[in-house]
């Protein structure tokens, strides 16, 4: 049976009767692909999952133990773009997943990606919109009918001619689950959903979720207050396998997985400060153009004041787009300001001697990743110094990965997100810089691992500036905070 | 970085079928190939560059002209000297520097690389990218070549972002105590920054794909279009227009 | 199911045009007169990770879209075949039927073919179409150091992406 043209719309009052399963996982196993000599680890082992349809699932686990292949697994693309060993029987709506391919499921299950970045295929919010719609064939008039409605729904309507370059991180997971409305699809699945949303369309994500007439599978690494209620059913992925304890006991559980249990590394740490350094800030002006959606207006960014010393821990919260970036550009001297200067220990510096003196941790490690290995990534700028012999730099990195529970003969693109992050720590550890920012650190991060990286990187007496839109894990670290917003920064 | 060749206007080039400006353009180039009278083809290159200012306006014009500029002042330099047969225009002792075919040969081949220029920017700057996929389509570009341009447009601004990035980021880690480099340390250097580019936009490829077949690409059944070119409503008087022109312009100009 | 995989070349072919269109326009190092532009080492990394089809469409499509997008739609066409023919080329020459590097000999030619080719390339088309062949004579040296640099920075990312990103492999077509 092919999905028919107008995507679902005929299913779901006959199958309500029957109680059919959305969606059954059984026995699953899958080991992705090793690219070295040895094996991997397998990430799935006799893995099951029932959902019934109409109901609304969410499926805990920590970053990083499988959550999004399982997604992909579930959609037909893993492990056909992404290879590896899959096993077991999957079944959707009835039919076997392993008869299907990715594009027979575009009336069945639809999938918003973690990462949105990677899910648009179109050079508009509208195109992309219309693009799967395209693909069923549907007629212009029911197109137009149900992309108009949708991006009012999501309010995209001011966007709908944008490039998704032109869109911050909320807007496009707003495309996203757009895309979701005009598919109408049996089964939704959401990985994150709730991510870079803020808070008045987080209400509406809930709201749609409550009152849909869907299946709907949503996938979380971190337990948010809008989840209270909203299911019918919470399941934990631990130990390559699914459990469903009651969720009284799954929730310490969840929270034990993620680390939540463990001392705060940062309590009673001891810092060992050399020489005391102060940052400062007074009256610094920046100004951006915006893209060509806005045109004309442009933002401009005031502080008036800043500052960071040696061994201090200070926060920066603000929502998206609200400057936080194009301050820390300021700071590490990849901009130059319009106005206002910045000063260490009272002298003006230029920007290159910033960047000798702030390191700027950017939220995507892959963009600050550059050579095959661990160790060769490690030794680059060491071994760039006259002043250190071979012996002592082999030493320095060796001490340094085993700190940061990095191997050395690694390779970092086929390594975990977690690890990727360790290593660009790593590497500005030996950099030894006065001071760091750390931009969202704690965005794909369990909150242990995240200050695990926080507390080695002071270690030394470093100033750190971290930067999140986290409250809650602002809350956790600080000593002092500023906010932003709109431009405007204020301290705490 | 922006992608974008379109100039926002309202002229008339602007509302002719983008089908039929595709073949006026091609016609208008293998014009300026055609013998035609040296002041006819002048002539022709002030009504192409008059028909553009009127259309995209006269900065364009000019940013166009400059664009154009160095190649021309090479040309218009060279080309004189090379011609060495005709009547001679200018003699520097026994040798002959410029002649008067010269010099007509060089005022040719100036106009008709202006007027190629211009033909062929007025297209793009009065067209949407996205129209001109949508004409090339209706003349049986097969929708997946149509697809790789369109995907090609979206992720060139991503990977140049990454791009710059990358080597904002590789800057940022230079180590303090390092000396002045050398032209090629500088380009040894440069390897790590482009392999971590490519990396980078290579990781995006399974991505791409699976997003594709998600949203449908494999589906057998005929897809169907959500933009079409049917605001425009005079296709055929556009054609018959794209092919009098050129015919027009060059029994005028016949030498 | 491994069997259909067109979204996958769609993909490939896309991305690694858009990889060209970025290197010809973005990174430009600055020399003696004027900037030098990258595309060739995009193509040889092209030409030599994902064979003569891919080189081909992309190396072509992307020189064109850049020349497109700068303002220069008149080399266009001529950019296409030229760096068109340059990928292909060079992926023919280099290519292998296991996975073994191919042999220095074969290197060192494709090295060469890629110089010609875009030297001659550009110096007959664009002296037959565009301007002159004085005007275009004047060209080859620069299109010569271009493409060597090029070449030679190619040969250094291939291997390197290759050690950097092994999955790579699993992309091919």
């Amino acid at each position: 049976m092919e999905p028919s043209p107008n995507g679902s719309t005929n299913f779901p009052a006959k199958s309500r009767l029957t109680m059919q399963h959305a969606l059954e996982l059984s026995h699953v196993h899958f080991t992705y692909r090793s690219w070295k000599e040895e094996v991997c680890d397998s990430l799935f082992s006799d893995l099951s999952l029932d959902v019934q349809e109409g109901s609304k699932t969410l499926l805990l686990a920590p970053f990083n133990k499988g959550k999004t292949t399982l997604a992909k697994i579930i959609c037909g693309v893993c492990p056909k773009y992404f290879p590896g060993m899959l096993q077991g029987n999957i079944g959707l709506f009835g039919r076997d997943l392993s008869t299907l391919e990715p594009w027979d499921l575009l009336g069945l299950c639809s999938y918003v990606s973690q990462n949105p970045q990677e899910q648009f295929i179109a050079a508009s919010v509208e195109e992309e919109l219309a693009f799967p719609l395209e693909s069923m064939g549907l007629a212009r008039e029911e197109m137009v009918r149900r992309i108009t409605a949708a991006l009012k729904l999501w309010g995209l309507q001011d966007l709908r001619t944008s490039s998704q370059q032109e869109l911050s991180g909320g807007e496009r997971k707003r495309v996203l689950l757009a895309v979701q409305e005009v598919l109408q699809a049996r089964l939704w699945i959401l990985d994150e959903a709730f991510d870079d949303l803020d808070q008045q369309w987080r209400d509406l994500l809930r709201e749609t979720i409550r009152t849909s007439d869907k299946t709907i599978l949503v996938l979380a690494s971190r337990y948010l207050e809008e989840f209270t209620d909203l299911f019918d059913h919470v399941v934990l992925l631990d130990q390559k396998t699914i459990h469903t304890p009651a969720l009284d006991d799954l929730l310490p559980r969840f929270s034990r997985l993620c680390g939540d249990d463990q001392p705060n590394p940062l309590e009673e740490q001891v810092l060992e400060i050399a020489e005391k350094h102060r940052l400062s800030c007074t009256n610094l002006q920046a100004e951006r153009k915006r893209q060509s959606t806005l045109l004309g207006q442009s933002f401009s960014l005031h502080i008036p004041d800043f500052h960071l010393q040696s061994g201090e821990l200070v926060t920066l919260v603000g929502p998206n787009g609200s400057g936080k970036s194009s301050f820390s550009r300021l700071l590490c001297g990849l901009d130059e300001p319009i106005g206002g200067s910045i000063t260490i220990d009272g002298q003006a510096l230029s920007g290159k001697e910033l960047s000798r003196k702030v390191g700027y941790l950017f939220q995507n490690p892959d963009l600050q990743i550059f050579l095959p290995t661990v160790e060769e990534e490690l030794s680059w700028s060491l071994n760039r110094r006259k002043d250190l012999r071979a012996e002592k730099v082999k030493s320095r990195v060796a001490e340094c990965a085993e700190l940061f529970g990095l191997t050395l003969s690694d390779t970092p693109s086929t390594m975990s997100y977690p690890q990727r992050k360790a290593l660009q720590a790593a590497v500005y550890f030996l950099l030894d810089r006065p001071f760091y920012i750390l931009d969202e650190l704690d965005s794909s991060l369990t909150y242990h691992s995240a200050l695990s990286i926080i507390a080695r990187l002071r270690q030394r007496g470093a100033g750190l500036l971290v930067i999140t839109h986290d409250r809650h894990f602002a809350s956790r670290i600080t000593q002092r905070g500023y906010s932003i917003v709109d431009g405007r920064m204020e301290s705490l | 970085m922006t992608t974008s060749t379109f100039v926002a206007g309202k002229g008339w080039l602007y509302r002719f079928d983008p089908r039929a400006k595709i073949l006026l353009m091609l016609l208008l180039c293998v014009w300026f190939f055609l013998p035609v009278h040296l002041v006819g083809l002048y002539c022709v290159v002030a009504l192409v560059m008059f028909v553009g200012a009127l259309n995209t306006g006269f900065s364009h014009v000019s940013k166009t002209f400059r664009s154009i500029l160095p190649m021309l002042l090479f040309m218009v330099l060279f080309m004189p000297f090379n011609v060495r047969t005709g009547r001679p225009l200018f003699t520097l002792c026994t040798l002959t520097i410029v002649t008067e075919e010269g010099l007509l040969q060089a005022a040719r081949l100036a106009g008709r690389f202006i007027g190629i220029s211009y033909v062929c920017t007025l297209l793009f700057a009065t067209t949407i990218m996205n129209e001109v996929m949508l004409a090339l389509r209706w003349y049986r570009l097969p929708y997946k070549a149509g697809l790789v341009v369109t995907l090609a447009f979206t992720y060139i601004p991503f990977i140049s972002d990454s791009f710059n990035q990358i080597a904002e980021s590789h800057r940022l880690r230079e180590a303090d105590r390092e000396q002045g480099r050398k032209f090629l340390q500088r380009l040894r250097d440069l390897v790590p920054t482009l392999t971590s580019a490519l990396v980078v936009a290579l990781r995006s490829i399974p991505n791409l794909a699976m997003s594709l077949e998600m949203r449908g690409l494999g589906l057998q059944n005929k897809r169907s279009q959500y933009h079409n070119l049917a605001s425009y409503r005079h296709p055929f008087t556009h054609f018959l227009l794209s092919v009098i022109i050129p015919l027009v312009l060059w029994l005028l100009c016949k030498a | 199911m491994q069997q259909n995989r067109n979204a996958l070349k769609v993909a490939v072919v896309a991305v690694l045009t858009a990889v060209v269109v970025v290197f010809t326009m973005v990174v430009r190092i600055p020399t003696a007169k004027g900037y030098l532009n990258l595309c060739d080492v995009a193509i040889c990394f092209i030409a030599f990770t994902f064979g003569p089809w891919s080189a081909f469409i992309a190396a072509g499509l992307g020189t064109a879209l850049a020349d497109l997008i700068s303002g220069y739609a008149q080399w266009a066409p001529i950019s296409f075949v030229v760096h068109g023919l340059e990928g292909l080329l060079i992926a023919l020459i280099v290519r292998q039927k296991n996975d073994k590097e191919a042999p220095m000999i074969r290197k060192l030619l494709a090295g060469l073919v890629c110089i010609a080719t875009v030297s001659l390339g550009y110096f007959g088309l664009s002296s037959l179409f565009i301007s002159t062949v004085s005007v275009a004579a004047a060209e080859i040296p620069g299109n010569i150091a271009q493409s060597a640099v090029g070449f030679v920075l190619g040969l250094g990312v291939s291997g390197a992406v290759k050690r950097a990103y092994p999955p790579v492999r699993s992309l091919a077509w």
